[in-house]
């Protein structure tokens, strides 16, 4: 098999971190980035190091200043329960907050790195998942939360830290696994400002993001099959791109292009704004209600699905600001890890601040090697199934392995070709015998082990009959796709993805943009306001007001979405389900006896035409 | 020769559609009902109308008389311009046939729960509801493609 002559190639012999610069990404951030890959000796010199215990105190280990990567290591025992986590930005009092907010606006003023959000992410929404994004934006009231001083101190930190010493890093690491050959970028970010600075679901101290291209050898080359690329909502196969899918893989100078989410540093394979929604955590017999509901709109009453529980949230992959990579003026600073490097594989906490969030969303994030909890990474150990391509051989294995299946099925076949004919003939002497003993009862008992004997063979013989038929199917598709091989046909390179990251398309489909996003921003708290004049003004009424509050609001929005048909049909389905249930309450024999009726009269006429010809 | 039957232009209209027809006159019937009830209660036809409607800015019994057969005629009319609209199959009349039995549906709830229910009025809009909501009734009015999968 002849290598893609469009790829770019190392010869296999090429050492670790060559390999690695061949096939290094260039990754386009947008406009408004405030942290950028960066080496971890100077976030942890910056850091103090803290245990929280399970009773709920948070112990000081090292203090800022004092930190280096060979005492982040240093072994400590710890109680089972214990979390142990780096912190990147000390407790602001309020004099402190004030003043961090204001240097973070003459910074950005500065280095003129400003974000517009344009079609806002609440206006990409309907109006019930924006009330849901009120409840999530209230949880923080109860949940842990890295504040927005916090997010501002860290970028004023970042940037000194940078300043000191002007470098984009990554950690770089190659491992051989099944014949492939994998290289792992890894990116370590200061601080995710997702929510703070882009509108999103979280911010947490310190980021790791990672990217992976997948090598295999072939006539003493190493050539490029795939990219692989960690994002939010997509896992396994989802994840990778092949390196010729032109469609959803850009190249730049044979280096794959990633485009960086804003804040979220979630890596994109095209550029655009992506809506990543999030569920509600909901209690189980809540989510079972939630699944009959759509069951009975969706089935019953053919509407489309509708998940109102979902907050709909954008992560900006503009690649409209800085661009990082070979071919441009910011180059990489490599450095390589593994399992060797000791502050990867022996500092098992946290990279940032332990927010005490249950549902982890503000708790930093562990090293590349671990999860939060401490237990070993996938995507560090199992690099072939992060990706899907555990079950995927190499393309020079692939053919062997296809030729090997395609032999082992035929000879099958073969052997299933003699076998069937000789067990139908004994089948066929059993049959016989079996009808010489019929009418005959002293040979009973031999008669009812024959039956036995016969009923047995019967489904053998069937069932070999089955695997053959089955086989020549396999053989028939195993022998195409070697034809398809041998031809130099290759798959199609979406055939392997179910959930493919779509650019949303949001910005097209409102009708009066500015007027939707204004009316998203607002409408919230104007039914609040409303709720409010209700409860002053007429409080007797309360609930007939608030459904036709409610529903004048969702008509408004409808009309701003060029939605209004679709809108009205379904309020109305939902006020006659209501109106349903009210008039079975109220007549419920009556509802009874009348089905009865009309079924005993469709009865009836469909027995007297059957009985009349 | 046989002669070529020509094919009719005309949609067929599915079953639904006339029984729609149907609760439209049903409610039409109901409406104009609740117009002249209260004026025969209140003996109009006998003694003609008289005011005062107003004592201030509020109304009076006979003017709250008034007010409600007039909404209850409007309401009548507009339910036959509907029917009209309907059953010539413009899409125009299902969206306002939509609208006008949320509405309806809207009052009836609310009366169900602060007055006293009108339960022939709720279920002819119950009907109405869910028959406008049937797959071919919406393709047959243009508000759902016939392309469109049917869930």
């Amino acid at each position: 098999m002849n290598p893609p002559s469009d790829r770019p190639t190392a010869p296999a012999g090429t050492p670790d971190l060559e390999l690695l610069r061949k096939f290094e990404p260039v990754v386009y951030y947008t406009k408004g980035e405030q942290f950028f890959p960066t080496e971890v000796e100077g976030y942890v010199r910056e850091s103090s190091l803290w245990e929280h215990h399970p009773d709920g105190r948070d112990e000081l280990l090292v203090k800022q200043g004092e930190l280096t990567l060979e005492k982040l290591i240093e072994t400590r025992p710890a109680e089972f329960g214990s979390i142990r986590y780096l912190r990147f930005v000390e407790n602001l009092n309020l004099a402190e907050a004030a003043q961090v907010l204001a240097d973070q606006t003459l910074l950005r003023i500065r280095l003129g790195n400003y974000f517009h959000a344009g079609i806002g992410r609440l206006a990409r929404g309907g109006f019930l998942p924006r009330l849901v994004d009120g409840l999530f934006s209230l949880s923080f009231l109860l949940r842990g939360k890295v504040s927005a001083a916090d997010a501002a101190a860290a970028e004023i930190d970042y940037n000194e830290i940078f300043e000191l010493n002007p470098k984009y890093t990554y950690y770089g690491r190659v491992t051989r696994q099944n014949g492939w050959v994998m290289l792992q970028y890894w990116f370590f970010f200061c601080f995710n400002s997702w929510r703070s600075g882009f509108h999103g679901v979280n911010d947490h101290e310190s980021d790791w993001e990672m990217v992976t291209v997948y090598l295999y050898e072939d006539n003493g080359q190493l050539i490029p099959e795939w990219a692989a690329y960690a994002s939010h909502d997509f896992h396994g196969d989802d994840l990778r791109r092949r390196w010729d899918d032109r469609s959803q893989l850009d190249l730049e100078d044979g280096h794959p292009v990633v485009y960086a989410g804003a804040g979220s540093h979630a890596s994109y394979f095209r550029r655009g704004e992506y809506q990543a929604a999030v569920n509600l955590p909901l209690p189980g017999w809540f989510s079972g209600l939630v699944r009959s509901w759509n069951k009975l709109w969706t089935d019953m009453l053919g509407q489309p699905p509708v998940n109102t529980l979902r907050i709909p949230f954008v992560d900006f992959a503009r690649g409209d600001g800085l661009r990082l990579g070979p071919g441009g003026p910011q180059a990489w600073s490599p450095v390589m890890i593994d399992e060797s490097t000791p502050w990867a594989s022996q500092y098992r906490g946290l990279w940032g601040y332990f927010a005490k969030d249950p549902i982890s969303g503000e708790n930093a994030p562990a090293g590349p090697m671990y999860n939060r909890d401490g237990t070993p990474r996938s995507s560090w150990y199992d690099l072939l199934g992060f990706a899907g391509l555990d079950k995927v051989p190499t393309p020079p294995h692939a053919m062997d392995m296809l030729r090997e299946n395609c032999s082992k099925v035929s000879h099958r076949q073969e052997e299933l070709g003699k076998l069937i004919p000789q067990k139908a003939g004994e089948l066929q002497a059993l049959g016989i015998k079996s009808k010489g003993m019929e009418g005959n009862p002293h040979l009973a008992k031999q008669y009812a082990a024959l039956e036995k004997e016969i009923a047995s063979l019967s489904t053998e013989v069937r069932g070999l009959r089955r695997e053959q038929s089955e086989n020549a199917a396999l053989l028939q598709g195993l022998t195409q796709r070697l034809e398809r091989m041998q031809a130099g046909l290759q798959d199609d390179p979406h055939a392997h993805i179910r959930n493919l990251a779509v650019p949303d398309s949001t910005a097209q489909a409102l009708r009066f943009d500015r007027a939707a996003e204004t009316w998203a921003a607002v409408s919230l708290s104007l039914l609040l306001f409303a709720v409010a004049a209700l409860i002053l003004f007429v409080p007797k009424y309360i609930w007939a007001g608030l459904l036709v509050i409610f529903i004048l609001f969702v008509v408004t929005e409808s009309v701003l979405r060029g939605a209004f048909v679709q809108t009205v049909g379904r309020i109305t389905l939902l006020l006659a389900m209501a109106a349903t249930i009210i008039l079975f309450l109220h007549f419920w024999k009556w509802i009874i006896v009348v089905a009865l009726v009309a079924m005993g009269i469709s009865l009836m006429y469909q027995r007297l035409r059957e009985l009349t010809g | 020769m046989a002669k070529k039957r020509k094919k009719s232009s005309r949609k067929k209209s599915p079953i639904a559609v006339t029984i729609i027809a149907v609760a439209i006159v049903v409610l039409f019937l109901i409406r104009l009902y609740q117009v002249f009830e209260p004026l025969i209660r209140s003996n109009v036809f006998q003694s003609g109308l008289a005011g005062p409607f107003f004592t201030g800015w509020k109304l009076t019994a006979m003017g709250k008389i008034l007010l409600s057969s007039i909404t209850y005629l409007v309401l009548s009319l507009a339910g036959i311009v509907v029917l009209i609209g309907f059953l010539r199959l413009h899409r125009w009349s299902w969206v306002l046939l939509m609208a006008w039995t949320g509405i309806s549906l809207v009052i009836s709830l609310v009366d169900y729960f602060y007055t006293r229910a009108n339960y022939a009025v709720m279920a002819s809009n119950v009907i109405i509801a869910f028959a406008l909501n049937m797959t071919d009734v919406q393709q047959i009015f243009g508000i759902r493609r016939r392309d469109e999968p049917t869930l």
